[in-house]
Order: structure tokens, then sequence, then C-alpha cells
């Protein structure tokens, strides 16, 4: 009888945690898709549906105003064989990141180090750093475009008045065009990258310092072996986001030169802006958009896979 | 049971489509319906008060322009109160972006603009007009014969033209005062630009500002017979004629340094900033920027013609007008609206305003009147020898491309027979 109880009880126990277990994570299941449903819907819509429908588009001679009709690969063949500058304007592509990248994480990692020692005001320092990443970009590019200006330009004057040479046309100058936005761009956009390396560099432990310095490591030595490694996936993160962001450089070529003189400073996203929405080939435009997209993701996947061999979590 | 289950949903149908039809009829008698006087008809009453709102989308390029628009709107609604127009604006190079991505988006507006260089690359977005004008009888021939024609394509005119005008040079008197030098005449020459534009250059004042963008040199090169269409009327950029009248152009940069050499840039509009900053002497306009630089520049101004070339004093035309666009709901207000906007009273404003060169021939004596002195002179010649400026479907394509191989081309950086090489290779087709 007792022990006929007992099992009821078991059973009964058994039931209502089995009710408990089937329950709550059903209700957590629900609760999770309805917290994530507003990102979700929102990738759908405008990331995921967007992408896919710009594949189709690319497989199409698409004027914005008029009929389409359906190209296949011709977009493609014609970008690699008979378009007369898209060679070049990938290689502007690349040269500006790899002009931009390194220097902007030289930069920002060097300035970081230097705030994380003890100097004055170094929050102001930084919120001062910081600035030109939250003024709009386009702000930024026509103050420099004032700057860069011949004759009447800041540097100009600069050049002229105080080191009595001359000047150069930066901004007119098949050569000069590209490092001037470059330069733009590292001063616009290290703030960021600043930032997240300031973080990293307070999460390192004191001790560790402690120790190498008893150890008799100098301070070059402190930064090369315990500062170095530890930030690594702090300098990981700041490279994945520089190197995405580089490759979709638009604003800067747009404001600042037009991508001229020529073709030497139209990068990809500025080459697809101008067929898509100054020469209305919406489907030329849109296999450009896969092909930046393909490099994209093959640098992010060579990111990924590399950081294996570099970067140190813990 | 089953019954009554059947009973009750067709009762509730029923309840439903009761409800449903009274809802019509009450959104179909609105008050001024029910208002309306006896012996008239309820539609008739309802369709009269019944106001049309349209949507107007125009660049402009200041406040003074907005404000000269915008008195426009008022003058249609002045005519027929139940028209309301609201206006819409995007700077010059905005507006040919914005308005075929308005039209792919389904939401073009319902008065639309066009300009005549832009008719070929355009002329979809716009309903022919010819079943209104046959229907009105309206008078075509008020207007100038060279506008209608730039912006008529295959069947039929596009837009009624509110303004157009030759290119024609703009300079600054002070900057010729200071340098003691006697203003151009309208029919100096060549030689005699290229003496003015030297002896202005000083003290880093530039003579002359010269400008890639086709509009600015075209009309150089036309003075000197060169062609940039064949005969077929396709791009022909690299022919030797306009080969020579191009690089001849460049050297006013790079050789004679009498122009200031240029950044790149997006900003179509950038040596005419140079001149309205006093940093160059001359340059190359359209009458249609009366109203800017009355407004906008600090110094005397005058406009002269084309200096003559080697097949004299040629200049190319253009002017813009409005139409009805392909997807307005309401076209026939739309027609009444675009007859008020390019009417004679309207024309008159915006001629004594000095936006707008009257594409009306009549109304062309306002434009005059307040324009800089001795602008009639200079337009009258200037409309002597003006032809009319023919262009492909890809134009804006080959301004753009001008405007960026010119500029290395200009700077004296690249060859110019390459640059125009560039750009026919890329737009020709």
């Amino acid at each position: 009888m007792r022990r006929a109880a007992q099992s009821e009880a078991v059973a009964t126990r058994g039931a209502a945690s089995w009710r408990i277990r089937r329950r709550r994570p059903r209700s957590d299941t629900v609760a999770a898709y309805g917290f994530l449903a507003p990102n979700g819907i929102g990738f759908l819509v405008f990331t995921l549906i967007p992408i896919g429908a710009s594949f189709v588009i690319s497989l199409y001679h698409w004027p914005l105003v008029g009929e389409a009709s359906f190209a296949g690969t011709q977009n493609y063949r014609a970008l690699a064989t008979s378009d007369p500058v898209f060679w070049q304007v990938l290689r502007n592509t690349f040269s500006y990141v790899f002009g931009y990248v390194p220097l902007n994480i030289l930069l920002s990692l060097g300035i970081a180090v230097w705030l994380s020692s003890k100097i004055r005001g170094k929050n102001l320092f930084r919120v001062i750093f910081f600035l030109p990443v939250v003024t709009p970009m386009v702000a930024n590019a026509m103050i420099w475009t004032l700057l860069y200006m011949p004759q009447s330009g800041v540097i100009d004057w600069f050049l002229v008045n105080v080191l009595h040479i001359s000047g150069p046309n930066w901004l007119g100058s098949q050569t000069l065009a590209m490092p001037a936005m470059i330069v733009m761009s590292v001063w616009q956009g290290f703030g960021y990258n600043m930032l997240i390396l300031s973080a990293g560099l307070q999460s390192i432990p004191v001790e560790l310092y402690d120790a190498a310095a008893i150890d008799g490591a100098s301070s070059w030595r402190r930064f090369l072996n315990v500062t170095l490694p530890l930030l690594t996936p702090f300098l990981f993160f700041a490279f994945v986001m520089t190197l995405i962001t580089s490759f979709q450089v638009f604003t800067q070529p747009y404001v600042l030169t037009g991508g001229g003189p020529g073709v030497s400073t139209t990068t990809l996203v500025l080459y697809l802006y101008n067929n898509g929405f100054q020469f209305f080939k919406m489907g030329y435009a849109s296999a450009l958009a896969w092909i930046l997209f393909v490099i994209i993701m093959t640098a992010t996947a060579i990111q990924f896979v590399a950081q294996k061999r570099w970067v140190h979590y813990g | 049971m089953t019954q009554t289950l059947q009973k009750r949903t067709f009762t509730r149908r029923h309840a439903l489509k009761v409800l449903g039809g009274a809802a019509g009829i009450a959104a179909i008698a609105s008050p001024d319906t029910l208002l309306a006087a006896p012996g008239t008809s309820p539609f008739a009453v309802l369709r009269a008060q019944e106001t049309v709102n349209l949507k107007w989308f125009m660049w402009s390029g200041s406040p003074a322009e907005v404000d000269a628009w915008k008195h426009l709107a008022s003058m249609v609604t002045a005519k027929y109160p139940t028209i309301k127009i609201e206006f819409v604006t995007a700077s010059w190079p905005d507006y040919w972006t914005k308005l075929p991505t308005e039209a792919a988006g389904g939401t073009l507006q319902d008065i639309i603009s066009l300009q005549s260089l832009r008719t070929p690359g355009f002329a979809d977005l716009f309903q022919p007009l010819t079943s209104f004008i046959d229907k009105d009888k309206f008078e075509v021939s008020a207007f100038d014969e060279s506008i209608i024609g730039g912006l008529t394509y295959q069947d039929g005119l596009r837009a009624l033209p509110y303004d157009f005008g030759p290119e024609v040079i703009f300079y600054n008197k002070d900057m010729f005062q200071k340098a003691n030098l006697p203003f151009p005449k309208v029919d100096w020459t060549y030689d005699e630009f290229l003496d003015t534009a030297k002896k202005l250059t000083t003290g880093g004042k530039y003579g002359y500002g010269a400008w890639p963008y086709p509009d600015s040199w075209l009309p150089f090169a036309l003075s000197d017979g060169a062609t940039y269409l064949d005969s077929a009327g396709k791009l022909d950029l690299t022919n030797d004629s306009l080969v020579a009248a191009f690089s001849k152009y460049t050297e006013l940069v790079h050789k004679l340094k009498y122009a200031p050499s240029i950044p790149s840039t997006k900003d179509t509009n950038y040596m005419q900033a140079q001149w309205m900053a006093g940093n160059v002497a001359m340059h190359v306009n359209g009458p249609w920027q009366m109203i800017n630089f009355k407004s906008g520049v600090k110094f005397d101004f005058g406009i002269v013609p084309m200096p003559k070339g080697t097949k004299g004093s040629v200049t190319v035309s253009a002017g813009s007008g409005f139409g009805v666009s392909k997807t307005t709901k309401h076209a026939d207000e739309v027609w009444k609206a675009v007859t008020v906007l390019t009417g004679p009273e309207a024309e008159q404003y915006l001629a004594s305003a000095g936006r707008a060169f009257a594409a009306r021939k009549d109304e062309q004596q306002y434009w005059y009147k307040n324009a800089v002195e001795g602008s009639q002179e200079t337009l009258e010649a200037a409309l002597k020898s003006v032809v009319p400026y023919k262009v492909t479907p890809q134009w804006q394509q080959v301004s753009t491309l001008l405007l960026q191989y010119g500029i290395p081309a200009m700077n004296g950086q690249t060859d110019p027979k390459d640059a125009l090489t560039q750009v026919q290779a890329q737009a020709g087709g």
C-alpha cells in the first residue's frame, strides 16, 4: 500500500516534472523566437530578400526606366572581358584597402597604447580622436576638399607660406588623389579602433606586467610579449571590421573626388553606384555588387581561418 | 444542430453584407452630396468641389529659386482653386538620380520636369502631350521652336518649356576694371579672348575658368567647326576636329595657364562657384543663372557671346519644361497645371525674376528688363548663331565621364585624345 502510494507519488512527480520540462523549454523557445523576430524579420526583409533579388537582377539587362530583358551571365562576362575600366576599379579598391587598413590599425594601436600610459587629460584626447568618427562622413569629406584645394586650400597655404614650396593639386593628380583619400579616411576612421583597442588594453591584468617587470623585461619586451598577444582578439575584431568596411568605401571618393581624376579613385561601390544610379544599368550594378560580396566573403573567411595562427584567447 | 449552425452563419453573413453595404453608401454620400443644392446632380457637385493634390518635382539651386517655383504653384491654385500643388525639390544633379528612382519605386510625382539635354534619356517617364494639345487647340507656336524641338522625342512633345537659352560667357566687370581692360564686345574673336584672359590672370586670380563639362567647352569646339556626333547621331568624340578643339581648350590650363588647374570633384558647379567667389574672371553659363548670380555675387557682371572661332561664334542652347508623368492618376489636372506653369503670366514672372529666359517669345522682353546691362544685345547675337544641342541617350554618362577624364587632361597629366577615347569607349555604345 505504502509502496503503491510511493510509486504513485513518484509517478505524479515524474509526470509533473515531465510537464515542467516540456512546458518550460517550449515557452522559452516561443519567447526566444519572439525576441529574435524583429531582428529576424528585418534581416529577412531588408537583407536576405534584397540579396536574392539583386542576384536575379544581375542576370538581366535592367534599365531603371523601361523593360528588363534576360541576360544570363552576360553582365558578368562583360565586366571581366569588355569593360574598359573594371580591372582598374578593382585595383583601386585593393590599393585603398592595402593602404587604409594597415595605416588605420597601426595608428589606432599606437594612439591607444599611448593613451593607456599615465598622461593628463587622456579622456579628453580620446574624445578628440573619436570625434571624426561620429561626425558625418560627408561633412568630413567636404572639409578635406577645402583643405586639399589647390591655390586656396589650407594645406597649400601652409606649403607656400611656411615651407615656401608650391603644393601639388592633391585631388587633381592621378598619383596623389588616392593617397590623399586614404589619409583623409584614416583621420576619419582610426578613432573607432582606438576605442576598441583601449578597452582591450584595460582588460589586460596588471599582475602580468608586474611579473614581467620583476623578470627584468624591458617596456618594449612587455609590449611585445604581454600586451600584443593579449590584445590579439581585439586586434582581430578591429582588423576584420575595418577590412570589410574598407572594401565598401564609397562616401570618400563620392564626395572628395567623384571617382576622378579619370577613374583613379573610383572604387567598386562608387562604380556600382554610378552604373546603377547615374547610368541606370541596374543589372550591371547588381553583378558588381555580387562580385564585391564574393570578395568580402572570401577576405573575411581567410581572416577567420588565419586567426587560429595569431589570435590568443585567454 | 447543423441546421441551426447553418442558419446562424447565414444570418451573420447577411448582417455583414448589410453593414458593408451601408458603410459603402455612407462613404459615397459625403456631406457635400447630401448638402447639394436642389436641382443639381449630386455627383457634379462632388466632382467640382473635390480638391486634387498634385506633386510637382523640380530641381532648384537656391532659396530664391525655390520661392519662384512656389509662387508659380500658387498661380495654378489661383486659376484652378481645386488644384493644390505640393512642391518637391532636389539639387540639379540629385534630381536626375531621384527621378528614375521614384519611377522605379512607383512613386513618381504628377508634374515632373525635363531638360532638353536629357530628353532622349528620360522621355519614357513623360506622357506625350499631343492629345492634350489637340484637344485644347493649344498654341505651341508661342514658344521658341528650338526648345520645342529639344523637348520632343519620337511620338511627341514631352514637356512644355518655361525657359531656354544659349550658353554665353559671364564676366566679372570689377576684375576687368581693375585690370584697366575694356569690356568684351559682342563680336569679339578667340584671339581677343586669349589676350583678355592673359591680362586678367594676375595675383592668384585667373582670366578664365576652364571646365571639362561638355556644356562649357563644346561651344568653343563648335565655333572652330568641330563635330561631336556622326551623321547618324551617334557619339563621335575621337574625330580629329574634336580632338584638336578639346586639346586647344585644355591648353588654357596646362600650357597657357590662363585658367586654374582643377581638383577632381563630383561638383558639376565647381567652376561656377570659383567665378562667383571672384577667383576667375570669365566662365561659360546659361541665362537661367541670372537669378542666382544677381542675388549671389558681390561684383558687377556682364554677359557676352562666345568669341568667334574659325567658323564664327557658335553656341548651343538648352532649356527645360514641365510635363505630365506617365503614372499620374490626374493627367487632365496636371496638363491644366502645366499650361499655367508655362503660361504667359508665369513666364512674365520668371523672366522678371531673372530665373528664366522665357521660352515664350512674347515674354522674353521681361527678362531683358531685369537682366544685367547689355544682355539683350548679347542674347540676340547669340541666338542668331545658336545650334540645337543634340545629344545621345547616354548623355548623362558622357557628361559625367568627361568631367572625370577631362580634369587630368586639363591639368596636363593625360593626353586629351586619350581622355576622349576613354569616354567614347565607355559611353559611345
